[in-house]
Order: structure tokens, then C-alpha cells, then sequence
């Protein structure tokens, strides 16, 4: 009974738990490698496609500026949250954040834009801003005036017989620069975002 | 600086009493405060101590985006404080009320336009090691040798 007392004190002078006792530290501050912080720049030529803008689900979080002669995504702190989903959603990977590229690779993943084009045909005029603002149309007819006329097959949405009609959805490109344009608010862009993963086959990599 | 004040700050900064306030979170940024007081990361060896009273804090850590029943009593809490103090806060939601603030809603950030903030820690939520750094640099900013500044 009083060794096992004397041995028990015996461990408190040991030099070695006296200076753990004093000493010990936990982990240093630093954050892992695979840790997803706030988006860097890759260094890779950013081609406007602002696909992160529409993936980013916090307000005022990612914005693409001007610089130089260029473009460049620009991560404001304190609205980011760190989803990482501008890193997924951009197609020429101008971003990266901890390993979301690496496993974007491995697992053969990737996220998808399409656009739904919605007009309320109640509130809808027929007046046309729409189809001379979209900068798509403009592309596929140049001469298309105010009013939304064309004659063109290729455009995205014409005025016909002072109605509003969709002809190619597909080729939307979500900017909603109509959405801005239309008095009545009658036209809304629905950006519908996919998650992709290709399958994987045995033995190829 | 005599010896007796060279105690004093080197005590003093190693001595950080914290209180934190939370002002409408969605609890995320709480967490990562809970786990900066786990073993894994474990303030107390940097001599931080949470005892959640303001008036034996140093630090005010105010957590998320300052919802409408917060309007005076979050400036009295921060006045119970005695000198030298500084408040920080934790996650998006103090800077720019994070998701909250949408059309609609009735949050009021930042805070920073409420009470004086000494520094922000962005991220939703941050890192335990960002809030531990930003507590360990206010640490060596405002309490290190207040006297001399504060005469
Ligand atoms: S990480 Fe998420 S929140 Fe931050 S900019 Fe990218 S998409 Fe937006
Ligand atoms: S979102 Fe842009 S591209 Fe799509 S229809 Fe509207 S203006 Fe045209
Ligand atoms: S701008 Fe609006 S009101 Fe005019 S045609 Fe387009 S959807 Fe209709
Ligand atoms: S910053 Fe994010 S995790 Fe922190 S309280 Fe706000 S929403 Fe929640």
C-alpha cells in the first residue's frame, strides 16, 4: 500500500511529465491540404463563361472582373461559404479549392447548365425588348429591330403575330439580360444545374 | 516600461477571458466555438478561457447576422465589458449575414455598425484554427501593453 502510494507521487517528478505538464501543445494552426478554403486562382485563363456566378448559392459571394485585358473571378470573404461549387461548375477550372479537382478527376464528375426560358403570357405585352436584348439572338440576327420581328430560325425567341415565341431554348446561355429588360416582368430564366458522374469501368482508368 | 508592468502585460496575455453572444446563428459557427475547447484544438493551453459572463470577459466573440431582438441589449452586453476589451466575430454572417440576408428577412448586419468590432472572421463556418488566430492576434494587438497605450 504505501509503495504503490510513493510510486504513484514518483510519476509526478518524472522529467518527462513535468515537461509535458508545462509544455505540451496541441497541433499547430495550420489548416490540412485537403482542407476547402476560399477558391484560388489555378492560374489558368478565365473565359467568362460566369458559370460559377450561377452556381454560387450565397449573395455577392464570387464576381468576374476585369483585369488587364482579361477576366478574373474575384471571391469576396465574408459571403463565401466554401461550398466549392464554382470550382465544379467552371469549365476551364480557373479555380480550385482543397482537393475538389482531384476528385472531380478521379471520379469522373462534372456539373451541367441548361436554362429554362419561362414567359407568363398574362403579363407578356408582345413588345419585343426581350428578343432585341438577348445578345444571342443578336449573334444569330443581326437585323433583328425593336418589336422582336425576325425571319431568322435560329433565333432563341421571335415576337410572331404579336405573341412571344420560344424556338430555341437550348441555346440560352442564361445571361437574363431579357429578364432585366422586360417592363413587365414576365419573362423569368430558370438555371437548372446537374450533377453528372460518368461510370466508372473495371479495370480502366 | 518597469519590470513590475512587463508581469503585468505578460499575465494579461496569457490570460484572455472570453464570452460569446449569439446573435441569431443557424448554430454552425457555435460548433466550430465548442470546438476550439475540445481537446483537438484546446485554448486553454494558449491561456484562453471561456466563462461567458461579460463581466469577466476580455473577448466578445459575436456570433450570426443580428436578428431584431438583439437592437440595444447586444450594445449593453458590450458595454458591461470592463476595459481592455475587443470584440470579434465569427462567420459570415456578422460581415454580410450570410444566407440570411435576402429580401424579407429582418437580420441586421454587420454588427460591426452595432458595437466596435477589433476583427472578423470570414467562412461559414471558419476553421477553429481561423477563430483561434484571429482571438491569438487581438491578443497581441490590443492587450498586450494597454497601459502605455491607454495612459
Ligand atoms: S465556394 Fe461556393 S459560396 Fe464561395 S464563391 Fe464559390 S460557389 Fe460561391
Ligand atoms: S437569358 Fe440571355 S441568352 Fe437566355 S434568352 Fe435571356 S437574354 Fe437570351
Ligand atoms: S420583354 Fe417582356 S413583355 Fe416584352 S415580349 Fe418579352 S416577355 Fe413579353
Ligand atoms: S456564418 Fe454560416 S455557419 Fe456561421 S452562423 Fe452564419 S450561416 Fe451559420
Amino acid at each position: 500500500m504505501g509503495l504503490s502510494f510513493v510510486w504513484y507521487l514518483r510519476e509526478f517528478v518524472r522529467a518527462e511529465w513535468i515537461k509535458k505538464f508545462l509544455f505540451a501543445r496541441t497541433a499547430p494552426l495550420v489548416s490540412p491540404s485537403y482542407f476547402r478554403g476560399f477558391p484560388e486562382p489555378t492560374g489558368k485563363t478565365c473565359q467568362h463563361a460566369l458559370f460559377c456566378m450561377m452556381a454560387c448559392p450565397a449573395p455577392g459571394a464570387i464576381e468576374v472582373v476585369h483585369a488587364g485585358d482579361g477576366w478574373i473571378p474575384k471571391i469576396h470573404k465574408g459571403h463565401c461559404i466554401r461550398c466549392g461549387l464554382c470550382v465544379e461548375a467552371c469549365p476551364n477550372e480557373v479555380l480550385t479549392s482543397g482537393r475538389i479537382l482531384e476528385t472531380m478527376e478521379r471520379e469522373g464528375t462534372s456539373l451541367l447548365f441548361s436554362f429554362r426560358i419561362a414567359i407568363d403570357k398574362d403579363l407578356c405585352t408582345g413588345c419585343g425588348n426581350c428578343c432585341t436584348a438577348c445578345p444571342v439572338n443578336k449573334q444569330a440576327d443581326a437585323q433583328m429591330g425593336a418589336g422582336g420581328h425576325s425571319s431568322n430560325d435560329e433565333v432563341i425567341m421571335r415576337v410572331q403575330e404579336g405573341d412571344i415565341m420560344v424556338i430555341h431554348e437550348d441555346k440560352c446561355t442564361g445571361c437574363k439580360t431579357c429578364e432585366t429588360s422586360c417592363p413587365n416582368g414576365a419573362i423569368r430564366i430558370a438555371r437548372i444545374l446537374e450533377g453528372y458522374q460518368q461510370p466508372v469501368q473495371e479495370g480502366i482508368q | 516600461m518597469n519590470i513590475l508592468q512587463r508581469i503585468k502585460n505578460a499575465v494579461r496575455s496569457r490570460s484572455i477571458h472570453v464570452a460569446y453572444v449569439d446573435v441569431g446563428s443557424c448554430n454552425g459557427c457555435d460548433i466550430e466555438v465548442l470546438a476550439c475547447l475540445a481537446p483537438r484544438y484546446d485554448i486553454e493551453q494558449y491561456g484562453i478561457y471561456v466563462h461567458n459572463n461579460p463581466r469577466e470577459a476580455d473577448v466578445l466573440l459575436v456570433i450570426g447576422a443580428y436578428t431584431p431582438g438583439w437592437e440595444e441589449k447586444l450594445a449593453m452586453v458590450w458595454e458591461k465589458i470592463p476595459a481592455p476589451k475587443a470584440a470579434i466575430t465569427i462567420g459570415n454572417c456578422p460581415i454580410s449575414g450570410c444566407l440570411f440576408d435576402r429580401k424579407g428577412s429582418f437580420v441586421d448586419p454587420p454588427v460591426k455598425k452595432h458595437i466596435p468590432i477589433a476583427a472578423e472572421v470570414p467562412g461559414c463556418p471558419p476553421r477553429p484554427t481561423e477563430i483561434l488566430q484571429a482571438i491569438l492576434s487581438v491578443r497581441d494587438t490590443v492587450f498586450a501593453n494597454w497601459e502605455e497605450e491607454h495612459p
